[in-house]
């Protein structure tokens, strides 16, 4: 059977179809040849039995009269039956009376028997048939049949089944061959979509139905089978993604609880409920400044004290543990790390619950809240510093809405901050004038500041005042711009201040003007004036002079002393008028191309010029190296002249020790000219440099100018000259010029 | 005494405003001892128009020495040197300038202008009347330079 198993259905089909068919010919065939044999006998039998009693009724006389012959003719009548082999009739002493042989046959006669009897026997049949007459056995027949005729018949009817049987078979071949389509290839297609489907795993396929017979049935119910698997392939996989989204948000969750924990700014400690540490996150390791903390009971690692009384504080594991609830620490406290630096921290426990709400252990968050404290701190004292200004100081939303007013705004504005916070700006804005608080406000939305900008506002009780302010973008914690500050000044007095300022710049600026004009023209005054008072001057001294000297003998002693005094007056006057006219001459050339001037030869001349006086004192001259410098020769020989002169001039009872020293700075030439003399007292020290002043009477000569040459000169060239001196202890005449002078 | 080779005495112009000046002047000169007719001319105009005259007869002289005073009204004693240096006839009459102003701007406006000297008139009488033999000098040497 088992190849068979596995043998195609197509061909299963085809032999179960042959089997059946020839089977059942065969079974049909062999019975109707079984039941033919069967009937064939028995009519054999009947027909044999009949025969014995027509040729035994036909002889009965022949055996009655014993004649051979009639019986032997009798018998002759039997050669229309072939297959009767031999007939023999046996007298009733058993004496042969005649018989008959089927010529070519070679028999005996068989012996009868005692009564009617038919015995089958090999291929023959036997019939021994007593003939009767009167009642009484005369005697008897017996016929030997040969059976040949049933073989033959056999063989005829097992030919015609055979027959039968090989074209029934050709027929159910051909006709299966067709007709098996009908049911294999519905099977064939089911079993392919069934092998692709297990093959793809696509359960969207579908058999597609031909009948409504059982195959469509099973095509219904493989495509239900599959729809079922393709529902439950998809709940499946939808299941398996489910879970696949929920591990991985697991995991998700759980990366980056720890990389939270880890990098949360806050120290985080958990414990068992026996307080031993199981976990700390690096900022806990920082804080507590300790390597190894897991494991360790928390109150080794963790102190804290109460910053003011110093007292231990409760360890908050235990208040967890016995509280069962979230517990803060109070204010002021302070963790003592393992080196023994103290942070001020910010700190708070809670109970680790499990399922049913037992607890596991605890949890500690603590931070670090030094910042904070600085923070507020700084924003405490920014408050203040923001309440005790006088400036306004004012929030405004990005609508225009007041939000804060300090005292310096309720001073400047009159209004209070409850009358004012959260009203709009232009509370203090004036009425008539353009309200430019949208525009500024859309200006600090954009991030704009806007600094000393001035403008009007008006106080509650109507005043106008001018005001600067100063306005700049507020912005919240995320960056984002809130609304402006605003920082109001009263410069009302200010601007007042200005104005009178710039009034009192114009005038001085007209004054300047006035005096500088006045200043120009007295200098053209004082050189004209000196100039032309020269002429005339002149003329008097030379012919009081002419006067003197062709007529002295005609004067007497009282003319004498007239014409003396108009001639000594006369000299005095022509110095004033030089001294004055060299004076006012500094300050002219201003247009002149300057020239080098080298001091060294300067100085040189004024000695030469002084030779007279310095020859009559025994005076001792050193001078330093000088420069040579960009300037006006005319300026510098009265400069120094004026100098060494004076140190001459009020020298002490010593004889003149002047000397002339020069050094260089970095921005400047400093000169000094050091006497002996006899000093000035430091009240003169500003007053000797005015022109006309003179300490001294008529007992020392001079014009009083000398000094304010000096001073002119060295201030045209911007330079500065003081003295530094005490009465009768010597002067220091120091003046300094621009370094730029340097030729 | 100066020798006069031809016919007359020594010319000298004093174009000077001053009399006093020029008393001085005089003084001074005769002092030295210069024999001189001193022609003085007192004001801007006149001076112009004198040395700006043509002078083509050989007969009309020119003087032997200008003395200039430079503060003159009218016309400045700078114009008139101009003007004399403009004239051929003044080629070789020596011109000294005589300023009350010792100021190196006036000496500078001048020195353009040949001039012999630059005398500032002294305020002391003994040195006015060193001009005197200045001059003399001065003179003396022109003429030589002349011949």
């Amino acid at each position: 059977m088992s190849p068979f198993r596995d043998t195609p259905i197509k061909q299963k089909l085809l032999a179960i179809m042959m089997v059946t068919t020839i089977a059942a010919l065969l079974l049909s065939g062999a019975g109707i040849v079984i039941a033919d044999s069967i009937f064939f006998r028995g009519y054999m039998e009947r027909d044999l039995v009949t025969l014995a009693q027509i040729i035994g009724d036909n002889t009965t006389a022949s055996l009655a009269f014993d004649e051979p012959k009639s019986a032997r003719e009798t018998l002759a009548a039997l050669k229309a039956r072939p297959h009767l082999i031999t007939a023999c009739i046996y007298r009733a002493d058993g004496s042969m009376l005649a018989r008959y042989l089927r010529p070519g046959a070679n028999s005996g006669c068989p012996l009868p028997s005692a009564g009617e009897q038919v015995q089958f026997t090999g291929g023959n049949v036997l019939l021994s048939h007593p003939i009767i007459l009167s009642g009484r056995r005369v005697g008897t027949l017996v016929l030997l049949y040969d059976r040949s005729e049933v073989i033959k018949r056999i063989e005829l009817y097992g030919t015609t089944v055979l027959g039968v049987l090989l074209v029934s078979s050709l027929v159910v071949f051909l006709l299966s061959s067709r007709l098996r389509a009908i049911i294999v290839t519905p099977v064939s297609q089911l079993a392919d979509i069934a092998a692709s489907v297990s093959q793809s795993k696509d359960y969207s396929i579908r058999a597609r139905k031909i009948s409504n017979d059982e195959l469509g049935i099973l095509v219904d119910a493989f495509n239900e089978m599959l729809a079922g698997i393709q529902s439950r392939d998809n709940n499946l996989k939808r299941a398996l993604l489910e879970r696949e989204e929920a591990l991985r948000e697991t995991q998700d969750t759980r990366e980056s609880l720890e990389t939270t924990l880890a990098s949360i700014g806050d120290a985080v400690i958990s414990t068992d409920v026996g307080g031993r540490v199981v976990f700390a996150n690096p900022v806990a390791h920082t804080m507590l400044r300790c390597r190894e903390i897991v494991g360790k009971n928390l109150d080794e690692v963790l102190q804290i004290l109460n910053e003011l009384t110093r007292a231990k504080v409760e360890s908050p594991v235990s208040k967890v543990l016995r509280e069962g609830a979230i517990v803060e620490l109070g204010n002021h406290t302070v963790l003592v790390a393992q080196d023994g630096t103290e942070v001020p921290i910010d700190d708070s426990g809670a109970p680790i619950r499990g399922k049913g709400g037992r607890i596991l252990g605890t949890v500690l968050v603590f931070r670090d809240v030094t910042a904070r404290r600085a923070a507020e701190a700084t924003g405490k004292l920014l408050a203040s510093i923001v309440e005790s200004s006088h400036d306004a100081i004012v929030g405004i939303s990005l609508h225009g809405l007041i939000t804060s007013w300090n005292r310096g705004a309720e001073h400047i504005f009159g209004f209070a901050a409850g009358e004012s916070i959260g009203k709009a700006a232009s509370l203090i804005a004036v009425p008539d004038r353009m309200d430019d608080m949208p525009v500024i406000l859309a200006r600090i939305g954009n991030g704009e500041s806007i600094a000393q900008y001035q403008t009007v506002r008006r106080t509650k009780s109507g005043k106008i005042i001018d005001v600067s302010i100063t306005l700049s973008p507020l912005h919240d914690a995320l960056g984002r711009i809130t609304g402006a500050s605003m920082i109001a000044r009263d410069i009302s007095e200010q601007v007042r201040s200005v104005e009178r300022l710039a009034q009192l710049n114009a005038d001085l600026q007209r004054s300047n003007e006035n005096l500088k004009r006045s200043n120009e023209d007295l200098e053209r005054f004082a050189f004209v004036a000196s100039h032309d008072l020269q002429e005339p001057l002149r003329m008097i001294s030379v012919y009081s002079q002419l006067l003197l000297k062709a007529h002295s003998g005609e004067f007497d002693r009282q003319a004498q002393m007239y014409v003396d005094n108009i001639v000594g007056s006369t000299k005095r006057m022509r110095e004033l008028l030089a001294d004055l006219l060299a004076y006012a001459e500094i300050g002219a050339r201003v247009d002149e191309p300057l020239e080098a001037v080298d001091l060294n030869a300067v100085v040189e001349k004024v000695l030469q010029n002084l030779q007279a006086s310095i020859d009559e004192t025994d005076a001792l001259i050193t001078v330093d190296r000088l420069p040579t410098l960009c300037a006006f020769h005319g300026h510098f020989i009265p400069l120094f002249q004026n100098l060494i002169g004076n140190s001459i001039k009020y020298r002490s009872e010593r004889p003149p020790c002047i000397d002339i020293s020069f050094e260089k700075s970095a921005s400047q030439l400093r000169f000094a000219v050091v006497d002996n003399g006899i000093g000035i007292a430091p009240e003169y020290h500003q007053k000797i440099f005015g022109a006309f002043k003179r300490l001294h009477g008529k007992d020392i000569e001079g014009t009083g100018i000398g000094l304010a040459i000096c001073q002119r000169v060295v201030e045209r060239y911007g330079g500065r000259i003081w003295v530094e001196s005490k009465a009768g202890q010597g002067s220091k005449f120091i003046f300094t010029l621009p370094q730029e002078m340097l030729q | 005494m100066i020798e006069r080779t031809d016919a007359g005495k020594i010319r000298i112009l004093v174009i000077e405003d001053n009399p006093g000046d020029v008393e001085l002047i005089r003084m001074a000169l005769e002092l030295a001892g210069v024999d001189c007719d001193l022609q003085v001319i007192d004001e801007g105009e006149g001076a112009m128009a004198y040395v700006q005259r043509p002078r083509n007869s050989a007969g009309e002289q020119v003087p032997d020495l200008v003395l200039l005073d430079l503060n003159l009204p009218k016309h400045s004693g700078l114009e008139i040197l101009e003007a004399i240096r403009g004239n051929q006839a003044f080629a070789s009459v020596p011109v000294t300038v005589l300023s009350s102003s010792s100021s190196r701007r006036d000496r500078a406006k001048i020195e353009d202008f040949k001039v012999a000297m630059y005398i500032t008139k002294p305020p002391d009488l003994e040195e006015f009347l060193k001009i005197g033999p200045t001059l003399k000098d001065l003179l003396a040497n022109s003429k030589a330079t002349a011949r």
